[in-house]
């Protein structure tokens, strides 16, 4: 940052939202973080990111997600726990991303053709690896070391695990294809311009913005809806039963819990917000999610309490400001998250979310705190995630 | 029905929340770019409000019957 350089800070709801839809303030995010996040979907600007985003919304349409809410999830949820159902036990945190990340590489479309747990684990190192290229600017080891570890992990997961999904979509015909991002890049490569190496980098980041995402709100709203049954058990039957008050636990988690506590944006030009609040030119612009999903002027005094009957006023979702708003809003939100649900809604056909889908799958196992072995924290950021959260499942509840 | 809706194709990323709730409404055009309908039938000016605050982008502008822009957020 230069001495001119100035940093506004965004605390209220209005300013968010603002700010995210105003079209010269450009995402700054992953400065640094190129490595894995250079001409990605999240990182590109105006026409760039129009382009790219409308040909991907196609995919992330309704009847994608029904056909994947529907049809595709549910075995893979029943399977990925079935193991530690017959244990009756398991630690959360590792269940939750193995099973976020199997859900989310059917949506990347990264085939697992083994199928076991031995290959998730690889995946999942990989993941791992792209957060850490994704979140660079905020490391405190040697970064250029970094780099170069990165670097060789994105091209050893496409030798195992791209190239032969993208071989395997090569040879199948169109029409037989699985719907999926990699599939939908393939087809649109030419017309958007896409090298390999950006291709690359692109399902990289939808495996990371997916699995890593869902996976910390998965642990989180069994957490807070353990509280929360605990103190209201009245409760506890809607938790294996009832899908719509799970959704709002997630939506509630998901406010409380954003995946970055931080928006970033730079201003191209100077902007005013309708506040009044003016944004100067090549100025930096944090949006302090915590502080605007907990603004008592929308969600009330006891805006920093998880409350699932929470009703937030017109024009505001349950879940706040966590999947961004304006050009780079989630593309996965319905599909993470579902749709907010009206007074007229119809279980039948309602969009719960793949987040709802799994909790709820938790409690209908009878998932509870190990009372012998208490959750612990995750020591290696200050940030607040779970290290372990072991939990017991089947048998007497 | 008196308010009007116009969708600024700059802005607008073909998410498609506004055709999947209310087709009759907003349509998609060649580009796949959300188009609204005149009149926009099937939708009150309340829920054209409504629709128009929960569009991703922000794409959707409302003007009443006198031509002012509707406060959406
Ligand atoms: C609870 C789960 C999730 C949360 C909290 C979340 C949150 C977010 C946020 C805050 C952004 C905007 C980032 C910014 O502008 O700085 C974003 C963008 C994005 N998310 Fe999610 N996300 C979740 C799940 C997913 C899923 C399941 C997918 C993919 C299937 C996904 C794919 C993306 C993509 C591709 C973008 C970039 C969109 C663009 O730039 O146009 N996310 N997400």
């Amino acid at each position: 940052m230069t001495g001119t350089e100035q940093t506004v800070v965004l605390t209220t709801f209005a300013d968010a939202k603002d700010a995210y839809r105003a079209k010269d303030l450009r995402q700054a995010l992953y400065d640094e973080g190129e490595i894995v996040m250079a001409d990605v979907l999240v990182n590109l600007h105006g026409e760039e990111h129009r382009a790219r985003r409308r040909v991907e919304n196609r995919l992330f349409r309704r009847e994608t997600f029904d056909h994947y809410e529907r049809d595709l999830f549910p075995g893979v949820i029943e399977t990925t726990v079935a193991p530690y159902l017959a244990a009756g036990k398991v630690d959360l945190v590792h269940l939750g991303h193995e099973l976020l990340l199997n859900l989310a590489a059917l949506t990347a479309g990264i085939d697992r053709p083994e199928g076991t747990a031995a290959e998730t684990e690889r995946l999942y190192a990989y993941m791992m690896r792209f957060v850490e290229g994704a979140t660079l600017a905020h490391s405190t080891q040697d970064k250029d070391a970094q780099r170069v570890v990165i670097g060789q992990a994105l091209l050893d997961w496409d030798a195992e695990f791209l190239t032969p999904s993208i071989e395997r979509r090569r040879a199948l015909d169109p029409a037989d294809r699985p719907r999926d991002v990699l599939t939908c890049l393939m087809e649109h490569a030419d017309e958007l311009g896409l090298t390999h190496e950006v291709l690359r980098r692109e399902v990289a980041f939808f495996l990371l913005a997916a699995a890593h995402t869902s996976a910390t709100a998965f642990v989180r709203s069994i957490d807070h809806i353990l509280g929360w049954i605990a103190e209201h058990p009245e409760d506890a039957p809607k938790a294996a039963g009832d899908p719509l008050f799970v959704q709002r636990c997630v939506h509630e988690t998901v406010r409380l819990n954003p995946s970055s506590p931080i928006g970033k944006r730079r201003a191209l030009a100077p902007v005013r917000l309708r506040s009044g609040m003016e944004i100067p030119e090549g100025s930096s612009v944090i949006i302090d999610l915590m502080a605007v999903n907990r603004d008592p002027e929308v969600f009330g005094p006891d805006a920093a309490e998880f409350n699932p009957y929470r009703t937030p006023p017109p024009g505001v979702a349950p879940f706040g400001l966590s999947f961004a708003a304006g050009m780079h809003v989630c593309i996965g939100q319905d599909l993470a998250a579902g749709v907010v649900p009206g007074n007229d809604v119809d279980p039948d056909n309602h969009l719960f979310g793949l987040v709802t889908g799994a909790v709820r799958y938790m409690f209908t196992c009878g998932v509870r705190r190990d009372p012998d072995d208490p959750p612990v924290r995750d020591a290696n950021t200050a940030r607040p995630y779970w290290g372990r959260y072991p939990v017991l499942l089947g048998g007497d509840a | 029905m008196s308010y009007t809706a116009s969708v600024d194709k700059t802005v607008c990323i073909s998410a498609g929340l506004c055709v999947a709730e209310a087709p009759e409404a907003f349509v998609f055009d060649d580009d796949e770019i959300a188009e609204a309908v005149e009149g926009h039938p099937g939708l009150s000016d309340e829920a054209l409000v409504e629709l128009a605050r929960s569009c991703p982008s922000g794409a959707i502008r409302v003007l009443d019957a006198d031509g002012n822009e509707i406060e959406l957020t």
